[in-house]
């Protein structure tokens, strides 16, 4: 003992260490310690400024590392956007940080890079954000870069059109993607006339003029109402002297908003199905209205979805997933909005199990409000709750992000510093109570995105039970089976060719493809080739009979590196064989045994029947065809939109631009104006990729 | 595209991307209590209470440079093995136990070392703590687990290496300058084969554990918001019974700079364009020349308006994407390489793209760089340094890097420095000196002949 005292007094670390060492014994602690005690968040006091033009000023300073972090936020979110107009206030934010003050796109980018900084800008449901994060010593370049963007932006057309462009690609690959979709069609039901309920169409961001543009700037974007968070290495002053500078001049009143209608009130549970044809999986979204921000129960509810479906620790994902193996993941979330926000709980699931995961998911919802939960699944989900917190404010980034974000809610200073210890305080009773207010099983709408064909007899039987397209139109029950349209097709128009298209991605030729028609004793026989940079390469041959009953498709090919393949042969009215193919969670294999009813084609024989259609200018032909990739017979509808003048290596010719619509994907396609028809130019939903005909 | 590289490099992460190793700082020192223990393990305390954070951090002095021929691969499946299990944690426990704290956590294996590490809130870095002595005492190795997570670690290699074009043949082409006979531990690759995997026994994994996974060969960092004495009493209640190890055996390298250019053409299956792989030999990390040489690399070859992106992929349109980086499996405390990497747009030849690249490298040789581009360089590797430093796993991660490849915690404190001193002349210099053909090898990655399927 003493030689041990004798030792650490010699205050040298290395033999400190070795003298406890003795000291520990051979003993190994067998259970994990205890947790320390909860302290509130140790953020640094606000201080807070107003600028003469009602601009509000909030400094979180923190000199722990030399960087600036700023972030200006205003009331001016896609909740603004005028009727008709909807994707305005996300357009007008892509665009701010592409030019502004004196500098062009470019310059504004080397300018920010250059510090090695960043600079971006954003709209969400209520508020549109400008942020820069840069080393202190380049805070005047922060403000002045950010305060140009909201104040002095450059709207150039080039820039704006991009944006547009890029915006519908984003609507156009959201239209395939079920899981947005259920999002939409969510929102739409549950808020009606609420802004909140509206989203962006290729309608509404077609609309959208460069007066719109810059109006909704000028109107929107003020400083009343606005709010300057700055975290970092910056003293108020100095912060008060960049934003008089910045933003001193900045001006004018946000026009009235107009007055947003209530969202209804639902009394029974109700589904909404949005048919997919084809769909091999149903997206399950369950859910309904809550609180507005500053509600006491956000607490008890925060812990009760942590509880019901917070992650892998969660009741749905522990039961749907683990226990049943009908999912890869079932979860539940608040969206907390400025108005009022929503409990979500979401499910993606094969076919045959969408209503067991249905009747399931809703049971394990109620349970929550029935059954007061044990000391340990409580413990777990508010320590998993309290405990994340602190690492959500550990950069200055975090902390202005956080700040700004809850001030804008409304909610009280002191919110973020008491948030941990209301959260650990939340008890069982609470949690039920919570639940049982805000988790309505009974009272909830309910959004399945799948195919109607397989599962709407069995949703109905679970709650009543709407079905709409994926454009939003009514559909009724009898027509889930497709109904087989015969094209008007002149046979002697389909003849033998050979055409050849480049790739283009992004304008760069990366690519290409051959198709050749050739007539058989029997029929046709079409052979499609395609290689794409180093991710794609397929070879696809489809026979069909001389009256275009298919015969057979076999392809073969890689993407990214897997292989992809699909053997499926058509006798005796039935589809035979299987496909393994690409989709947006990884490679899919189906086996296909399902009937193809008379006058059916096959999807790539589509394309192939385009010389023998009469084309004119609003030309509308709707088709069913069977698509390998998914194993279903699908519509389609190829309408001729617009006649416009195209160039392609081929020449230039008039051509009619078609949209072909009703598939997993919606596709443009030219086609040349005047016999014979000929496919000019394809572009792919959502992506830079378009294939032009060279001969 | 942009991140090609890395993404190309990145194989060996359990489930997220590995944290970027981020050197020294110009603004406040960061205060560091370094100790032992008696069985060797080395504890690096960096107290910091302006957050409610704390990272707990090891490092095993253990990578793919200690293996050996007939057993590569073992340093990955390990950090795997570290998350089966042990005495007093359950097979998924670790996870399950830091996810309802809050916390994250991670580990990834690089050729000089193998990282795991925990960010929890600070009134949970006890048990942070507990589970790294738990596992470093007690593993769960058992035929079981080993079979499983071999399993797991060749799908691991089949779909991140073997099915995704141009990966295999990038893994390979960074080991070409180093001959297996007189350097096998930057010869060989990280992921290993697949017929070392199958040979492997349980026997081994234990004896690799019992050999690298001991107090004696890691360093234990701990930053964030944390009382020293309490951690210095639970590093010592938890770590100090668990017995030293034998020293593992010294790492030797032997190379010969500018041995002749050599080349070599890998037929790549999964891939449908041709690539060109450069990689020149470059010395350790320590060595003076590396801060030009890591600049050099970013103004050659990061980022969208790079030398190489603008010459080779913009301007003359030969390339879909190109990447020019230092250390791009970790850095060395042996020699190392510097990889320039391109692949080529439809019908462009690697004859061509040769050319382009060898253009770029003699135009940097010849006439060295702008002041532009080198402040550029300089304030994007200061930035990122400093910004990383506001996270302690970031500013855990450099402290372990300036032990390991530096020699001493404390050099987390000057490095920057190194970067910030690199003049036009250093850059110049070092191009001439390293980015010579001679000094270099050329992969020639190549889609396999004839029709495709």
């Amino acid at each position: 003992m003493s030689r041990r005292i004798i030792h650490a007094s010699l205050t040298l670390a290395v033999t400190l260490a070795v003298t406890l060492a003795c000291s520990a014994g051979a003993q190994s602690p067998t259970k994990a310690p205890a947790p320390g005690p909860v302290k509130p968040a140790a953020l640094p006091a606000f201080q807070e400024a107003t600028l003469p033009n009602g601009l509000r000023i909030m400094l979180v300073e923190s000199r722990r590392q030399p960087v600036v972090s700023i972030a200006l936020m205003m009331p001016a979110g896609e909740a603004y956007d005028p009727g008709g107009k909807e994707g305005l206030a996300s357009m007008v934010a892509s665009v701010l940080t592409k030019g502004a003050g004196a500098r062009s796109a470019d310059q504004m980018s080397s300018a920010i890079e250059g510090v090695g900084g960043s600079i971006d800008a954003s709209a969400s449901e209520d508020f549109m954000n400008v942020r820069a994060n840069v080393l202190a010593e380049n805070a005047p370049l922060a403000f002045e870069l950010v305060a140009d963007a909201a104040i002095r932006p450059s709207f150039e057309t080039k820039e704006l059109e991009l944006v547009r462009t890029q915006a519908l690609s984003a609507l156009q690959l959201a239209q395939s993607n079920p899981a947005i979709l259920a999002q939409h069609f969510f929102a739409a039901q549950l808020y009606g006339g609420h802004p909140y309920g509206k989203h962006a169409t290729a309608t509404s961001v077609n609309a959208i003029t460069s007066d719109d543009v810059r109006g909704f700037q000028r109107s929107r974007l003020v400083p009343a109402g606005a709010l300057l968070v700055i975290a970092g290495d910056i003293s108020l002053a100095k912060v008060k002297e960049l934003a008089q500078k910045n933003f001193g001049s900045w001006a004018g009143k946000a026009s009235a908003a107009a007055k947003r209608p209530s969202p209804p009130t639902r009394s029974k549970t109700e589904i909404l199905l949005v048919h997919r044809p084809g769909s091999v999986q149903s997206n399950i979204l369950v859910g309904n209205l809550t609180y507005a921000p500053t509600s006491p129960s956000y607490y008890a509810l925060t812990v009760a979805s942590r509880i019901l479906g917070g992650g892998s620790d969660g009741r749905l994902f522990k039961t749907l997933r683990e226990q049943k193996s009908w999912t890869y993941g079932a979860y539940s979330d608040l969206v907390r909005n400025r108005d009022i926000g929503t409990f979500e709980a979401t499910a993606e699931v094969r076919n045959a199990v969408t209503d067991s995961a249905l009747t399931e998911l809703l049971k394990i919802e109620r349970d929550l409000g029935t059954t007061a939960v044990d000391a340990t699944e409580l413990d777990a989900a508010r320590g998993g709750l309290v405990g994340s917190i602190p690492l959500q404010l550990e950069t200055a980034q975090g902390i202005a992000e956080q700040v700004g974000r809850y001030t804008m809610l409304g909610l009280p200073g002191d919110f973020i510093r008491t948030l941990r210890p209301r959260l650990a305080a939340v008890s069982a009773p609470q949690v039920l109570a919570a639940a049982k207010s805000y988790m309505r099983a009974d009272q909830s709408l309910i959004v399945v995105v799948g195919d109607g064909a397989q599962i709407y007899e069995k949703l109905a039987k679970i709650a009543p039970t709407k079905i709409v397209n994926a454009q939003g139109d009514a559909m009724s029950p009898a027509d889930l089976i497709p109904r087989v349209t015969a094209l008007p097709v002149d046979i002697t128009k389909l003849v033998a060719r050979s055409d050849s298209f480049t790739v283009m991605v992004q304008g760069n030729p990366l690519g290409f493809q051959t198709q050749s028609l050739t007539k058989t004793e029997s029929g046709y026989s079409y052979h499609e080739v395609t290689q794409i940079g180093p991710f794609l390469q397929q070879d696809v041959v489809v026979l069909f009979g001389n009256d275009l009953s298919p015969v057979s498709v076999k392809g073969m090919g890689k993407v990214q590196g897997n292989a992809m393949n699909v053997d499926v042969s058509f006798a005796n009215g039935r589809a035979k064989g299987s496909s393994t193919t690409p989709s947006p969670t990884g490679m899919r294999t189906v086996m296909v045994d399902t009937t193809m009813a008379p006058g059916v084609l096959e999807s790539d024989m589509v394309a192939v029947m385009v010389p023998a259609l009469r084309w004119a200018p609003n030309a509308k032909f709707t088709v069913s065809s069977f698509d390998a990739s998914s194993g279903a017979t699908r519509q389609t509808t190829m309408a001729v939109v617009k006649t416009e003048s195209i160039t392609v290596p081929a020449g230039t010719f008039s051509a009619y631009r078609v949209e072909i619509t009703g598939g997993e994907q919606t596709q443009t396609i030219f086609i040349s104006a005047t016999a014979p028809y000929r496919v000019l130019k394809i572009a792919l939903t959502g992506q830079p990729v378009e294939f032009v005909l060279v001969k | 595209m942009r991140r090609l590289m890395l993404a190309l490099a990145s194989v060996t992460t359990l489930a997220m991307p590995p944290v970027r190793v981020l050197h020294g700082q110009d603004a406040g020192r960061i205060q560091l209590d370094t100790f032992s223990l008696a069985n060797g393990l080395k504890v690096v305390l960096a107290p910091d209470h302006s957050t409610q954070v704390v990272t707990v951090n090891v490092w095993y002095n253990v990578g793919s440079r200690n293996e050996q021929a007939g057993r590569t691969g073992f340093a990955h499946l390990f950090e795997h093995m570290m998350f089966q299990g042990s005495a007093n944690v359950t097979k998924t426990g670790h996870m399950s136990m830091v996810e309802q704290a809050g916390g994250q956590l991670n580990g990834s294996t690089q050729d000089d070392r193998t990282n795991f590490w925990e960010v929890l809130p600070s009134n949970r870095y006890n048990m942070g703590l507990w589970l790294e002595a738990d596992r470093m005492r007690s593993l769960a190795i058992n035929q079981a687990n080993f079979d499983n997570q071999r399993e797991t670690v060749k799908e691991e290699r089949r779909l991140r290496i073997d099915n995704q074009p141009y990966r295999g043949a990038f893994l390979k082409g960074v080991t070409s300058p180093f001959d297996t006979g007189t350097c096998f531990a930057y010869g060989h690759e990280l992921i290993g084969s697949m017929t070392d995997l199958n040979a492997g026994k349980v026997e081994d994994v234990k004896a690799f554990f019992d050999l690298y996974y001991a107090p004696n060969n890691a360093t234990l960092t701990l930053v964030g918001d944390f009382d020293p004495a309490e951690a210095r009493k639970l590093v010592n209640d938890y770590f100090a019974n668990i017995p030293r190890a034998k020293e593992p055996p010294p790492v030797s390298c032997d190379v010969k700079f500018n041995a002749g250019e050599k080349r070599e053409t890998v037929i790549d299956a999964k891939a449908t364009l041709p690539a060109l792989l450069r990689v020149f030999l470059v010395p350790e990390y320590r060595n003076p020349d590396h801060a030009a040489l890591e600049l050099l690399a970013t103004i050659l070859g990061g980022g969208e308006s790079s030398r190489m992106n603008r010459a080779i992929a913009r301007e003359a349109k030969a390339a879909l994407a190109t990447q020019v980086g230092l250390d791009v499996t970790g850095p060395h405390r042996g020699p190392s390489t510097f990889a320039a990497l391109a692949i080529a747009n439809q019908g462009v030849s690697t004859d061509s793209i040769d050319k382009l690249m060898s253009a770029e490298i003699a135009k940097v040789v010849a006439s060295g760089v702008t002041d532009e581009e080198l402040s550029k360089a300089r304030n994007s590797k200061r930035a990122s340094a400093l910004f990383g430093r506001q996270q302690s796993l970031n500013t855990a991660e450099s402290i372990q890097a300036a032990n390991m490849f530096l020699g001493s915690p404390n050099a987390v404190n000057t490095d920057l420095e190194r970067y910030m001193k690199v003049t036009k002349e250093d850059i110049k210099r070092v191009a001439q000196q390293y980015l010579r053909p001679d000094n270099s090898t050329v992969i020639l990655i190549k889609p396999p002949e004839g029709p495709r399927p």
